[in-house]
């Protein structure tokens, strides 16, 4: 029992001192998150293995609050160096020892946590203990200079003296409201009446936030110094930490923390000598998020349902057993101690004009580093997303940030360099909220989420107002409707009608907020509205009634991934190629060189990686030796069809309209067949061989090919009695660079580069190779260029790696390769006598993101410099020859690309189809299968038939899965081809969405 | 009242006089000793303490920790927050229900399991998450589960 200030600093001092600096030690997290990964058992290995080496004086074991990497957990920190180890398990103990004890860096892989981005990105004010102390160490605290704060109010500073260092701090309540904490405390203190109570919010109920909970855990003393100080500035005498019965080891901290600072005399009568009384009593909340709500909390408190009253009279004047009752969040109390040492001009240097401090985030979601993250306010979302937060997982787009939970509202791509405050928060349609932060990606339904968080607010009002009890369940119904595709657009209307009545007639805050997840969807994302209500589309191919299974809607050519994979995992590779064949007669060519959309949505990758599908089709295809034989036409062929142009889409139109018994002809300008299969895509990564085997099968269908056939004349063709036409010339003209001296020699585009190195007539390269563009098609060209010999190859940029369009994989093998990658830099003359000599370049710097995310870059004035090069290689697009159009009325022009229905692929009102790279423009391989598909299927029914493709076979008896498997496929060489066990293992983690 | 005289006397010894805000604290004390809310204890305790059963009643229908049904032995919960919802938890709670041959909320004929899926867990960062009898589990996958839930049978089993 400390009976004073004087000796509470005395002690204080002394147990500083104690403190070894160079003392080693190893940290293991003990917070909830890192236990669930078995943070015990590795803290007890520890233990064990120091007392088996005999290394109890040299090393010490102690388990912390959390360091906030939660992602890496069970985090192990080893002082005094404060190296980092993340995924600890009890096999890596012994060596992590040996390390602290006798130095040296063998073994696991650690590096020093300000080396980590996730901390030096940071800054860790309010966090700054969580991760050092052990919670339930009260001489921890005060040795690292816990309750110096308390002792300063009581012994130095009136009551109103604090109340004005606290509001000219700046700080507001972090619970979500932003209100300034220094003028709450005021009218509180303001209020008549004894005695009064304070009480610390802890019932933190929204989804996605948990940095109340880790304060608690972690440092539940800084909580209650908090309190202390606010209680003593207020003059209450009662405190109470309301907390939520679903953390059951912040309520034990709790309640262990305040029975430690009674006995020493921090929390009772008499405080440190100062005259001053206050306890504090924990009282557990019983789930109901509502409570979270002032009066509702305080009605809890009083024994009743926790209902909302009307305000005023608000809290302050009339609150708990109708007292004066002051209410903070956690977090809130937790900056209090901070701004009392170090004082209000300290705090107001941290943070922007209208938020001051730092903010807590809860980083959660589809983002590569998950945790607790402390930043200034002002920080932008992109510094946290992608910088703290290392981006978004499995290759999928960043969409929008959840913030706020269900008060709050989806922020969007656009947003991501706005500085996070109280303010711009609001303007962007969310709020702060109490911090936590979801990332969502473009597997991410928009609409799914408004239906999930009205859903949320539905079953959580409490029913008191009628427009919130009656009103989200009328939005949760409407919003189910669109999901399941039977919107209507009025719907739009009634939503945002609903959403402002809610918000007008509600007494709390649950009910003036529940639509704002709804309305900001609607602000930010309308057109997932629009698409899921007109054309009964998903983007996110999420929504379960409308797309069916994810994979197969993401898929262009809709092939039933879940089948075949199945048929994979069983060693039925030859009836997987024919499944596949159904829709799309490329599976050679897809097992090698898809940008498989199926796996970017696969649901797989939600939970941990997605399936690899397209190395198991790649792992079929090889399996299965021989061409194979097609279900041919047996009868008589009717309607002759002329298809210009043998790519991936004229071939796959061919394909299925021989199957539907139709005659077709496919006409080639060139003597190779497979269009931009052959001039786009090198014989590295698609093999010759490989495409002849697709080609060969499709002419086993009974497709003609003839090369060498140029067409300049589509009424010619109509005129030789072809009943039907599809243009499928794809994309083959590059487009240029409009910069002076583009015409020197050694300057040429990307497909005519491609073109002579495929076709053999360019041996070699020598010299030094500037590739300008960001797309497959440049990193193709530079690892080409690359292979025959240049002496170096330069890619130019003009953003960022991030940004860059071309597959990550593709860019990875570049760069092993020695391709040197310059981002940021643009071209802005060709320089040289004739003679390309040299590159003149202008370095970008990124700018305001776009609608889509993407920063604009901007040239930097005055950055401009030359790169030496004999080569240049221009990559940035192609266009379509639009020859065709010029003799006949009835194909469409738009632009540079020519126009068709984007169902049917037909040009207006004539016989003449078109699909491909010549209506997208430079598209993927299975986006053009997907168009000749589409065009077989109209052109077949414009002749006449059904326009049926090959039955969707179902399997008689459905494969379900089996016993668990890890993730072995991914990690295997995906250049080389599968094993036969790795595949089945691997075709097995198919979690079968289409069997629901 | 039945045979729980002894138990409940120990409630009730603290809270006498009762107060109106010691309703809440009164009743969870009561659902850690019996593992729910027995309607005959709630009688007793009302009795004994004056506060009607009607307000218990109100109260404990309102908040989603008491129960009035008695529970499994082993009690596994499902996070269906905002993280776990975007990071596939629909799959995992999907994945118990079907194992478990129970819905949300429900209990097994046998008691030996009880099922329940939580608004938020408050461990975002590990989303999917599920808790089985207080030990948490993050980055679940659907086949973990069935781990899971198979070793706690399989201990029940082996008594």
């Amino acid at each position: 029992m400390i009976e004073s200030v004087a000796a509470f600093r005395d002690w204080q001092d002394e147990l500083a001192a104690g403190l070894d600096p160079e003392a080693k030690v190893v940290t293991v997290c003990g917070d909830t998150n890192c236990r669930a990964f078995g943070s015990e058992a590795v803290r007890e290995s520890f233990t064990q293995e120091i007392d088996r080496r005999g290394w109890q004086e040299q090393v010490s074991v102690k388990t912390t609050g959390c360091p906030g990497f939660c992602q890496r957990g069970p985090v192990v920190v080893t002082l005094p160096e404060h190296l980092f180890c993340g995924g600890v398990c009890t096999d890596d103990v012994p060596e992590i020892l040996e390390r602290v004890v006798l130095g040296g860096d063998a073994g696991v892989e650690t590096v020093h946590d300000r080396d980590l981005f996730f901390y030096s990105g940071q800054r860790r004010e309010v966090l700054r203990l969580n991760g050092i102390l052990a919670p339930l160490d009260l001489e921890d605290y005060v040795a690292h200079g816990g309750y110096a704060a308390a002792a300063k109010a009581l012994s130095e500073l009136t009551p109103e003296q604090v109340i004005d260092e606290v509001r000219e701090a700046g700080l507001r309540g972090r619970g979500g409201a932003g209100f300034p904490t220094g003028v709450k405390w005021r009218f509180c203190r303001d209020a008549e009446g004894s005695p009064k109570y304070l009480i610390c919010n802890a019932d933190e109920g929204d989804p996605g936030a948990f940095m109340d909970r880790s304060l608690l855990e972690g440092t539940p003393h800084a909580v209650l110094e908090g309190m202390l100080i606010a209680a003593y500035a207020i003059g209450a005498s009662k405190g109470i930490v309301y907390v939520r019965a679903e953390y059951p080891t912040a309520v034990h901290h709790s309640e262990v923390a305040v029975e430690q600072a009674r006995a020493a005399g921090l929390l009772g009568e008499n405080i440190l000598g100062s005259g001053f009384d206050f306890d504090i009593a924990v009282h557990r909340g019983s789930g109901a998020f509502v409570c979270g709500e002032e009066t509702a909390l305080i009605a809890s408190l009083e024994g009743r349902r926790g209902m909302p009253r009307p305000r005023p009279p608000f809290p302050a004047v009339s609150g708990l057993w109708g007292r004066p009752t002051n209410i903070n969040n956690v977090e809130t109390l937790a900056n209090v101690p901070l701004i009392v040492l170090k004082g209000s001009e300290w705090y107001r240097g941290i943070g922007t004009e209208g938020s001051k401090g730092t903010k807590i985030f809860a980083l959660a979601g589809k983002v590569n580093n998950t945790g607790l993250v402390e930043v200034p306010m002002g920080t932008t979302l992109r510094e946290i997303v992608f910088g703290i937060g290392g981006g978004i997982p499995g290759g999928r787009h960043f969409k929008a940030v959840q913030m706020g939970g269900p008060s709050g509202g989806c922020v969007p791509a656009r947003y991501l360099d706005l500085p996070i405050d109280y303010d711009s928060v609001k303007d962007a349609g969310a709020i702060m909220g109490s911090g936590g932060m979801v990332v969502m990606d473009e597997a991410t339904c928009m609409v799914d989420i408004a239906r999930y968080f009205t859903e949320f607010v539905m079953n959580e009002s409490c029913g008191k107002c009628a427009p919130c009890r009656i009103g989200t369940r009328q939005m949760h119904d409407i919003l189910v409707r669109i999901t399941e595709g039977r919107g209507e657009l009025e719907d739009i209307d009634r939503l945002e009608r609903l959403g402002e009545a809610c918000a007008e007639g509600s007494l709390c805050g649950l009910g003036q907020t529940a639509a704002n997840p709804v309305l900001s969807t609607i602000r930010h994302f309308r057109d997932e509205y629009v698409a899921h209500i007109v054309e009964k589309r998903c983007a996110a191919n999420s929504c379960k009634k409308m797309v069916g299974t994810s994979c197969v809607a993401a898929c262009p050519a809709h092939v039933n991934v879940p089948e075949y994979l199945a048929l994979i995992k069983e060693g039925r590779s030859a009836e997987a190629l024919e499944m596949i064949r159904r829709r799309n007669p490329f599976p050679s060519v897809c097992g090698r060189a898809c940008d498989h959309p199926c796996e970017t949505f696969c649901r797989r990758a939600d939970l941990d990686e997605a399936v690899a599908i397209r190395n198991l089709k790649r792992f079929a295809s090889d399996e299965v030796a021989g061409v194979g034989t097609p279900p041919v036409w047996k009868g008589e062929r009717k309607g002759r069809v002329a298809v210009i142009g043998a790519g991936p889409c004229g071939l796959t139109a061919a394909y299925f309209l021989a199957l539907m018994g139709r005659e077709v002809t496919v006409l080639e300008k060139d003597e190779k067949i497979g269009g931009a299969l052959i001039t786009g895509i090198p014989a590295f990564r698609l093999p010759r061989d490989v495409l002849g085997r697709d080609i060969e099968y499709i002419r086993r269908a009974g497709v003609t090919i003839e090369t060498g056939r140029s067409v300049d004349s589509i009424p010619k063709l109509l005129a030789a009695g072809y009943d039907a036409v599809l243009v499928a010339i794809g994309a083959q003209e590059s487009a240029e660079l409009a910069i002076p001296g583009e015409d020197k020699d050694g300057v040429e585009d990307t497909l005519a580069f491609l073109r002579k190195a495929n076709s053999g007539r360019l041996a070699e390269v020598d010299g030094r190779v500037v590739v300008v563009g960001g797309g497959n098609a440049a990193i193709d060209a530079a690892r080409v260029a690359q292979r025959l010999g240049a002496e170096s190859v330069t890619v130019l940029y003009r953003r960022s790696r991030e940004e860059m369009p071309a597959l990550d994989e593709e860019v990875e093998e570049a760069i092993s390769e020695g391709v040197e990658m310059q981002f940021l830099a643009a071209p802005v003359a060709i320089e040289g006598n004739g003679r390309v000599t040299h590159v003149r370049c202008v370095e970008m710097e990124l700018g305001d993101a776009d609608e889509q995310g993407r920063r604009r870059p901007i040239p930097v004035p005055g950055s401009e410099s030359s790169l030496a090069a004999d080569r240049v290689i221009v990559a940035i697009g192609q266009q379509p020859d639009l020859g065709l159009a010029e003799g006949y009325d009835g194909l469409e022009v738009d632009g540079r690309l020519f126009r068709a229905d984007p169902v049917t692929q037909r040009s207006g009102e004539s016989p003449v189809f078109v699909g491909g790279d010549v209506v997208t423009g430079p598209s993927t391989i299975i986006g053009a299968i997907g168009a000749g598909q589409r065009a077989a299927v109209a052109i077949d029914r414009f002749l006449g038939g059904a326009g049926e493709l090959p039955a969707e076979r179902v399997l008689a008896d459905a494969i379900r899965p089996g016993e668990a498997v890890m993730a072995i496929a991914r990690h295997q060489q995906p250049a080389q081809g599968y094993q036969l066990r790795i595949a089945c293992l691997e075709a097995e983690r198919c979690l079968r969405c289409d069997l629901e | 009242m039945p045979a729980a005289d002894a138990t409940l006397d120990g409630i009730l010894e603290p809270f006498q006089p009762a107060g109106a805000g010691d309703l809440i604290p009164l009743l969870q004390e009561i659902q850690e000793a019996y593992g729910y809310l027995p309607a005959d204890v709630l009688q007793e305790a009302s009795r004994r303490t004056g506060i009607p059963t009607s307000r218990m009643y109100g109260v404990i229908t309102f908040y989603s920790q008491f129960h009035l049904e008695p529970r499994g032995r082993h009690t596994v919960r499902a996070c269906r927050g905002t993280a776990c919802h975007v990071r596939g938890g629909k799959r995992v709670i999907e994945a118990a229900e079907s194992y478990l041959g129970i819905g949300d909320g429900e209990t097994r004929d046998d008691l030996t399991f009880t099922f329940e899926t939580v608004a938020c867990l408050g461990a975002c960062a590990l989303s999917p998450v599920i808790v089985v009898d207080e030990r948490y589990a993050g980055k679940v996958t659907p086949e973990r589960v069935e781990q899971m839930l198979q070793a706690v049978e399989a201990a029940e089993a082996a008594g």
